[in-house]
């Protein structure tokens, strides 16, 4: 890490083009909060309120209170996003670990290529798998549920969670290991009793990371899952908009809902976040 | 190892011998046995849902397939699938349709996210505020970020009509996503409204691994700031700005909910691109066949791609780890 530069001279373009950047990022979320506590009727109107004069929660009583039909609904989708995105991240980090230090510490035949096939994937599209993973789903008789989703997410968030730990692993010295060996430890009790503590952060960015791609997955959702009662939150929220066409409101508030864990998730843990997207392209 | 000498460079000789200049490929894996075990819930995972469905894609892309996808009524019709794909005229416009997708998405998210990142470079209060509230459309979902800008662009009611109106810059109601010609512009804002923090991260992470006394020495060598940007810190940025206009061309060439949730492809196909017309076509109107032969050209595309991809990053690996 470089000392930065001080700020100082800062030009009126500079600034100018700060205040548009603030703009075009955060707008588009404060009117979705705006429009979220307004009145269904209040919401179309024309010219639109900036600043609603009747500001109302009723969207968000109606969607987090079990009794209604609404909010019956979205809960059981909140709940099954939940379950989906808990399980990814339990069975993500437990296969990305072994398989990450593996690629940081042995020298195996086979290594740079199966590292690089792990990678590899980074670069081919969801819709490519679509398909022949629907049909191998219906095989197994996986349509419809949870598990596909859970089988789905975890393979397509292993490359980057294990590109990531091996970084984590990169910078844990080797040396802790050997004395340890050197005390008498297995290479597994040195693999789980000294590096597994030290590595805590990359494993907390890398669960962060999981679970944040599973919530927010949306496409392949779509296409295993069929009943109402299965769905996750982004294809509910489809749902939703179908049934509930002109309450945009309503559609607000659920989004507004459906942001907030991965937001307050992001915003405590950034340090680590940031640290997952640049890991590996900028290797310092 | 003692216990797995092999001997010369056929990897199959296994014999015991006294001599060990090298031990061969099968005795190393053996060596190597353990290790693998620590990558095999990986390997295994990764063998039935990559490889196996790229291998079923290739083949079912030679098949006509039933609408009951019952896989033992599939018809072989060998290249077919391919030559009317390519013949067809949708799929001009699509490709055409993808490619400004991409790169202008892929652009106007590196410029923003580059100045941005030059932004947050220097000190100053609330900088750590900022990048935050400017790293949130990259953590949201990408359907919640659909809805919501679909409802800024709504004809009728919404508010960048009200303001575009207000402000005298248009007479009429706004009208973008059913509009043949605005349709592709407006849906690149919203991409590169969620994709331009991905960038800038990425970049001010190169920033700051500039050295700063290069920069002070260039300082004392009397280089302006614009020519310190130029010699300094635009060459130190190239890794990073490859690896980050690889990285987001990928995405935006596989972009689906954008496009599926906000237009479905319309009005008339002005906004569809690869992905949603697979899409369409597979599930949609059930023609896996075609479909397949649509994803092994797009997969074609990827792995050239993806070969400069893995040049990239490799080439940084090399060079900063010699270890």
């Amino acid at each position: 890490m470089s000392v930065r530069r001080r700020g100082g001279g800062w030009s009126l373009t500079g600034w100018i083009f700060l205040v548009f950047l603030l703009l075009y990022a955060a707008l588009p979320m404060v009117w979705m909060l705006i429009t979220s506590v307004q009145s269904q009727f209040a919401a179309i109107q024309y010219p639109p309120e900036f600043i609603p004069s009747n500001p109302t929660l009723e969207q968000y009583a109606r969607l987090l209170s079990p009794s209604s039909e609404i909010g019956g609904q979205f809960l059981r989708y909140m709940w099954n996003s939940i379950y989906v995105s808990t399980l990814t991240t339990i069975f993500g980090v437990g296969v990305a670990v072994p398989a990450a230090y593996a690629f940081s510490r042995f020298r195996f035949p086979g290594r740079n290529a199966l590292f690089f096939s792990v990678l590899f994937r980074n670069m081919f599209p969801a819709v490519v798998f679509l398909m022949p993973l629907f049909i191998m789903m219906r095989w197994f008789g996986l349509v419809n549920t949870h598990a596909s989703l859970v089988i789905t997410y975890l393979t397509f968030g292993l490359p980057l969670s294990i590109w990531l730990l091996k970084g984590f692993y990169d910078n844990i010295p080797v040396e802790l290991e050997q004395a340890a060996r050197i005390d008498g430890c297995t290479r597994f009790q040195a693999f789980w009793m000294i590096v597994m503590p030290l590595s805590t952060p990359g494993i907390i960015a890398t669960a962060i990371f999981s679970f944040i791609t599973a919530w927010n997955e949306y496409v392949y959702a779509l296409t295993f899952l069929n009943s109402d009662e299965k769905l996750t939150l982004p294809v509910g929220l489809q749902r939703f908009f179908t049934e509930y066409a002109t309450n945009w409101p309503g559609l607000m508030a659920a989004s507004f809902i459906m942001s907030v864990p991965v937001v307050v998730m992001f915003l405590v843990l950034q340090k680590y976040f940031v640290r997952a997207l640049t890991e590996g392209a900028v290797k310092a | 190892m003692n216990d797995t000498v092999a001997n010369g460079p056929e990897p199959d000789s296994a014999r015991p011998a006294g001599r060990r200049p090298r031990p061969g490929l099968l005795a190393r894996i053996w060596a190597g046995r353990w290790d693998y075990m620590y990558i095999a819930p990986a390997l295994i995972v990764m063998l039935l849902v990559i490889a196996y469905p790229i291998y079923y894609t290739v083949v079912l892309s030679f098949f006509k397939t039933p609408p009951s996808l019952a896989m033992s009524d599939r018809i072989f019709v060998g290249m077919d699938n391919y030559v009317n794909l390519l013949k067809s005229k949708s799929f001009h416009q699509v490709t055409i349709n993808t490619f400004v997708w991409t790169v202008w998405s892929t652009f106007f998210a590196v410029v923003l996210g580059f100045g941005a990142a030059l932004v947050l470079n220097r000190e100053f209060i609330g900088r750590g505020i900022l990048r935050g509230v400017l790293l949130i459309p990259y953590v949201i979902s990408a359907v919640a970020a659909s809805y919501v800008w679909r409802w800024i662009y709504h004809s009728d009611f919404g508010v960048l009509g009200s303001i575009l109106f207000r402000m005298g810059f248009i007479e009429d109601k706004l009208n973008l996503l059913d509009n043949v010609d605005r349709v592709l512009p407006a849906l690149i804002v919203v991409n590169v409204w969620k994709e331009f923090p991905f960038a800038m991260i990425m970049i001010l992470a190169g920033l700051q691994t500039v050295p700063e006394q290069l920069l002070r020495a260039a300082r004392v060598d009397g280089a302006s700031p614009l020519n310190q940007f130029i010699h300094v810190t635009l060459p130190h940025l190239k890794g990073v700005l490859i690896i980050t206009i690889l990285l987001l061309f990928v995405a935006n060439l596989n972009h689906f909910t954008i496009p599926w949730i906000m237009t479905g492809g319309g009005p008339a196909g002005a906004s569809d691109i690869w992905i949603t017309q697979i899409y369409q076509i597979a599930f949609g109107r059930i023609r896996f066949g075609i479909a397949s032969a649509y994803s092994v050209i797009l997969f074609i595309v990827m792995v050239v791609i993806g070969y400069f991809y893995v040049k990239a990053l490799t080439a940084g690996d090399d060079r900063r780890r010699p270890s």
